[in-house]
């Protein structure tokens, strides 16, 4: 199936990644861990759900069904130890999508009880870079796109490949033929054209189209992720957002995680989504141009500062691994099938009272709380 | 007095009749949407229950007949959105 061949391919390009060593480092102020030594890290995190449904209409007996993104396995992330209860009428774990993406689905009859589900997971990461020397020698083969792959190339509603972002696309990449080199301009553009704008909910809803219609670069990870991936694909490049979220402290900025002196956060709220493209012959690398724009407004940095340059030739090739990916599915139908239907990204919990989809944005009214606590790091 | 006009508003209410208006709905991308949509109908006087589905961008809206379908067409661009009036008849007896 489609899903065991991605898997393979991106065990590849892990293994090059963990196994390669990293980039020479630029000369910058050290107030962050380099990458030779954040690259060695395992880290392993306790993570909990808790899930109380309300009924959006305050009173009354109402059913509930819920659909709540798990993570995806992979060499650089890894679920050791799944636990839930919870008093539902009926549950399952299920893939049955277009995208492979990972469900655990709940469902309560309709009745005047508490909603309730609990989900602990233990989940070990670890740093994901794949050499740009490698990648440079596997993009110079021009090799073919292979047929599973090609799929992410296709539009979606929220990342159209023509009109604007087809030119803009063209326009970044004339007179180029090298893919990772293609990937270089556009990445150079985006990150520097984009912007947080702290006032989009949540992490936005990554309409590609919009943005390049409207002119207006100002967004958050989904936003800036999906122009990303929009016009890399009209350049011809596969790409696609990877749906996740925080876990806890980032070794690089507080901007980018953080936790107590415990190793604990709240991170009900700290969703992110990053990017991956497709270079044959060494497979998906992972990307992260919305952090850029992140360091750039929590720390009040210019695009120019070395820690923002740094960060960003970091993530053209690599994910700090203090979150953990679910999935990459865009504008898909869950199954089962909800009442709603086709649902933009499934970064948050997702869940239908009747007709009615609960704010995912605010978790205090929905309501869910996700911890995370660091249990060990090598 | 107050009683008597009240007891007439009463069965003015009692025996307005009631329609269903079903209306397309563009600009909803997400499920969200359908949400923003739906509380503005539902708290336009006069609107008595509203279906909102984003599949075929359609909004299905019971209301009392003697509210100006414009402004359910209000509601749905308060919401952010755009709306068109497809049909609009009596409603079956609840």
């Amino acid at each position: 199936m489609q899903r065991r061949d991605f898997l393979k391919t991106l065990s590849v390009a892990a293994a090059a990644g963990l196994a390669g060593g990293t980039a020479p480092l630029f000369a910058v102020e050290s107030v962050y861990e380099s990458e030779a030594k954040i690259s060695r890290e395992k880290r392993r995190f306790r993570v909990v759900y808790d899930f109380d449904i309300q009924n959006p209409e305050g009173k009354g007996p109402y059913p509930a069904r819920l659909w709540n993104p798990m993570p995806y396995k992979a060499p650089w992330q890894n679920v050791r130890i799944l636990r839930f209860e919870g008093n539902y009428d009926r549950w399952n774990l299920n893939d049955d999508n277009p995208y492979d993406v990972d469900i655990l689905y709940a469902e309560w009859a309709k009745s005047d009880k508490a909603k309730k589900l609990h989900i602990e997971m233990e989940i070990e990461t670890r740093y994901r870079s794949v050499p740009i020397e490698a990648i440079e020698t596997a993009s110079k083969r021009n090799l073919p796109i292979p047929a599973e792959v090609r799929r992410f190339l296709q539009p979606t509603p929220h990342i159209p490949t023509d009109g604007k972002i087809k030119a803009k696309a063209d326009e970044l990449t004339r007179g180029v033929s090298d893919r990772f080199e293609k990937v270089k301009r556009i990445y150079d553009w985006v990150t520097k054209v984009t912007f947080r704008d702290p006032k989009v909910i949540g992490c936005g809803k990554g309409d590609a189209g919009k943005m390049i219609e409207s002119g207006y670069f100002g967004g958050k990870c989904t936003d800036i992720s999906s122009l990303f991936v929009a016009l890399l694909r009209a350049a011809g490049i596969p790409a696609r957002e990877v749906f996740g979220i925080r876990l806890g402290l980032s070794h690089y900025s507080k901007a980018l995680g953080k936790a107590d002196a415990k190793g604990f956060a709240d991170i009900t709220t700290w969703q992110h989504c990053r990017a991956e493209y497709y270079i044959p012959g060494i497979g998906w690398i992972p990307s992260d141009p919305a952090d850029i724009t992140k360091l750039e407004l929590v720390e009040s940095r210019k695009y120019d500062d070395p820690k923002v340059q740094e960060l960003k030739r970091r993530y053209l090739h690599s994910w700090e691994m203090n979150w953990v990916g679910f999935n990459w599915g865009r504008d898909f139908i869950l199954s089962p099938k909800p009442e709603q239907y086709p649902i933009n990204m499934l970064g948050y919990p997702y869940a239908e009272v009747e007709d009615e989809p609960l704010d995912y944005y605010i978790p205090s009214a929905f309501k869910y709380r996700i911890t995370s606590q660091e249990i060990e790091a090598k | 007095m107050r009683t008597f006009w009240m007891f007439v508003c009463s069965i003015g209410v009692l025996f307005a009749g009631e329609k269903i208006a079903v209306i397309d709905v563009s600009g909803m991308t997400c499920p969200l949407c359908t949400v923003a949509v739906k509380r503005s109908l539902k708290k336009t006087p006069g609107v008595i229950k509203a279906k909102v589905k984003l599949n075929t961008h359609k909004a299905t809206v019971r209301f009392r007949d003697d509210l100006n379908t414009t402004r359910l067409l209000e509601a749905i661009k308060k919401a952010g959105y755009e709306g068109k009036i497809l049909s609009v008849t009596p409603a079956d007896k609840p």
